[in-house]
């Protein structure tokens, strides 16, 4: 309610005044027909006149308008004196209607005061309120009236709401729809929960509960339940969260608490073949495999122990159709209303394991095959050979001339390659096996390089340079090194042509943790594409022109690089075509970097 | 007299072939195809070095090479296995005999040589 500036201090507002002026203006008109119809001499006074300011005041304001009944008896009484003295009987008469004046305004001060209490202690009570408050009218649904605390929740002043109706409250199409249902139902509603939307348009969640007061008056309670609401909505969603990564994990996932079955998800439903009915309430260890229950026991019956800290070991479980099924286990403890139950996670490894089997099955099989075959093929070379050097060991006695002995010594030759290519056929298969271990020693790269040229009679078939410290040494399998070397060396002399220029060194720092040899030649060199398959075994035929040509070293390069590569090296290739290759051989200078290369 | 050799091979053109092999380097060759049979010629007239084929039934190298150790008259006769057997070399390395040599088939006539006169100069 506005107030005047300068008025404040005496509480009047415009009602005040308006009201004032009506009782200031009554009270004279009464005064003055009073007067005038005395000093007329009319003969009927109207006292009943003089209740229309009294009434009229009192009602308003009960202890001012007594003063005016008192005012108003007075002056009546003045004016009842000056013209009609000394009448002793009409005197009489007049006092006592001033006197009933002062009663009757005493009656309805009493009264108004006691009305005006009990209405401002039901305005203080709905003013003061915690709930929001709304009186509206069920027909046109106008608000009538709202309290503070509906304008402090929904944000809108008292003024505003009074503009207002009920239905523009509501947040959603659907909740209105719902409330105009319940309203029809023409029952009071207790606890109707929906979403009012506020003044910057957000919603609030609150609970209604409505009477109607009259009737066409419906009062309307308004809790606000926004911090609960949402705070369930946040649950819910964490829960449905968690139930879809639960109940969607690929993971089988098992809660247990005193080793009882409390939570099976989909996942292990499906891995063990009992549904989540058949689990519940059950220990799991009947669903373990024999061997492996003792030390399952150990783990699920003392979670604590685990320190939360995840362990993964694999257990064979029993499916429900009594097939045998591998997986992996985690088990983390969990702490739940202050009991300790375990979380078993278990990723289903059984193909995984069945498909590791059956690829070593396969290799086992394969190498054993590769095996009887080399075994199969040597043996009817060894009368081939044999009787290939006895005619060549004693041409007399068996009548060899000169010429056939030429063609024998080509055909021992052959049979002497067939013989190299099978052992390296079988070398490759126990390469490929990992069975084969390195027997390291320390050794001088070129005391070896020069006992190889020297047996293979190097220095005949091309210029060869030779830069090799002396005092250099290596820490490897000597046996293999030696074999690599000897054949990039027999692989330069092979692939190139007279004049062979060929140098071998050593082309390693002190701060390089590799040593690396370097075989460089003049020969028909290689093309980029065909680099990776020299090193391959057995390339098809197809494959172009050079692996024809390399075939015939094809098993030792592949040999040469798995023996490097189980050092921990690698061997690389410079080439250009026409011009010649360097091979170079990179080997770790310490035996640590070899384990370490291999733990990688 | 020319030392003997035996050679145990159940290959018929192996045998053939070693009989003229070891005739050329100067030893009295021993042929048998079956195995068990050597073991009683072998205790009754210990040869100076046998030639012994790994794979053969029914009894095979291993065990014939077991049961020659075992008695004290054939402890020490070298014995060169004689195969085309892979994983042969490894399984030898284990058994540290000093009078166990090894050939792969197919063996050059120079290899032969090298290898009996390893045991027999």
């Amino acid at each position: 309610m506005d107030r005047y500036g300068p008025l404040s201090r005496i509480n009047i507002s415009h009602t005040d005044l308006v009201r004032l002026i009506v009782i200031f203006s009554l009270t004279i008109s009464c005064i003055v027909i009073t007067a005038v119809s005395l000093s007329a001499n009319i003969g009927t006074i109207y006292a009943q006149l003089f209740y229309f300011p009294i009434l009229y005041a009192t009602y308003f304001y009960p202890k001012r308008g007594l003063y005016l009944a008192g005012v108003c008896a007075i002056a009546y009484e003045i004016l009842a004196y000056v013209y009609l003295y000394p009448d002793t009987g009409i005197l009489i008469y007049t006092t006592g209607q001033a006197v009933l004046f002062i009663c009757i305004a005493a009656v309805v001060a009493h009264f108004t005061e006691k009305v005006n209490t009990s209405e401002a202690r039901y305005r203080s009570i709905f003013e003061t309120s915690l709930l929001g408050i709304v009186l509206f009218d069920q027909n046109s649904f106008a608000i009538r009236m709202t309290n503070n605390y509906l304008s402090q929740m929904l944000g809108y002043t008292p003024e505003e709401f009074v503009g207002m109706t009920l239905p523009q409250l509501f947040f959603s199409k659907e909740e209105q729809r719902k409330f105009f249902e319940y309203l029809g139902s023409s029952k009071d509603v207790n606890n109707f929960e929906t979403q009012f939307v506020v003044r910057n348009q957000d919603p609030l969640w609150v609970n209604l509960s409505w009477r109607r007061v009259s009737d066409n008056q419906v009062s309307c309670s308004v809790i606000d339940i926004n911090k609960r609401k949402c705070a369930e909505q946040a649950a819910d969603e964490n829960y449905t969260r968690y139930q879809q990564v639960t109940e969607g994990s690929p993971t089988c996932i098992i809660i247990t608490r005193d080793q009882k079955i409390v939570y099976t998800n989909p996942a292990f439903h499906h891995f063990s073949g009992y549904d989540a009915g058949e689990l519940a309430g059950k220990d799991l260890l009947p669903l373990i495999y024999n061997d492996d229950k003792a030390d399952f026991r150990n783990i699920s019956a003392h979670p604590e122990n685990q320190n939360g800290k995840t362990d993964k070991v694999e257990y064979r479980f029993l499916s429900k159709s009594g097939e045998i099924r591998l997986a992996a286990a985690f088990f983390s403890p969990i702490s739940q209303k202050g009991e300790t139950s375990l979380l078993i996670n278990l990723v289903d490894i059984t193909e995984k394991e069945q498909l590791k089997e059956r690829i070593e099955q396969d290799n086992e099989r394969r190498r054993g095959i590769i095996s009887t075959v080399a075994h199969e093929l040597r043996t009817p070379l060894q009368p081939i050979m044999g009787y290939l050097n006895l005619l060549t060991e004693d041409p007399q006695t068996y009548g060899v001339t000169e010429e056939t002995k030429v063609i024998l010594d080509r055909c021992a030759k052959s049979v002497d390659r067939e013989r190299q290519i099978i052992n390296q056929m079988l070398e490759l298969s126990v390469l490929d096996a990992g069975k084969i271990p390195l027997s390291y020693s320390v050794f001088s790269p070129a005391g070896m390089i020069q006992s190889i040229i020297d047996a293979g009679g190097y220095t005949t078939k091309a210029d060869l340079t030779v830069d090799i410290p002396p005092n250099l040494t290596f820490e490897a399998d000597a046996s293999k090194i030696s074999t690599v070397i000897e054949s990039m060396l027999s692989n330069a002399v092979n692939y190139s042509k007279p004049p062979r220029k060929i140098r071998i060194s050593y082309q390693s720092s002190a701060s390089d943790k590799m040593h690396r040899i370097a075989i460089q030649d003049n020969g028909i060199g290689i093309t980029n594409t065909q680099l990776d398959e020299i090193f391959e075994p057995f390339q098809l035929p197809d494959s172009g022109n050079i692996s024809r040509k390399y075939d015939r070293i094809g098993l030792s390069l592949s040999i040469a690089k798995k023996y490097v590569q189980m050092h921990g090296g690698y061997i690389s290739v410079d080439s250009i075509v026409n011009l010649g290759s360097t091979f170079t051989i990179h080997l770790p200078k310490t035996r640590s970097m070899v384990v370490k290369a291999n733990e990688a | 007299m020319k030392r003997k050799i035996f050679v145990i091979e159940d290959d018929q053109p192996i045998l053939d072939l070693m009989e003229l092999l070891i005739k050329k380097l100067g030893y009295e060759p021993v042929l048998v195809a079956h195995a068990p049979e050597s073991l009683e010629m072998i205790q009754h007239d210990p040869p100076a070095l046998i030639l012994l084929d790994v794979m053969m039934a029914p009894m095979n190298g291993w065990e014939l090479l077991a049961w020659l150790r075992k008695d004290k008259n054939t402890r020490e006769i070298p014995v060169i296995l004689f195969t085309a057997a892979p994983s042969v070399k490894e399984k030898m390395a284990q058994m540290d005999d000093p009078h166990l040599g090894m050939l792969q088939k197919p063996v050059s006539f120079t290899e032969l040589k090298a290898e009996i006169e390893r045991f027999l100069s």
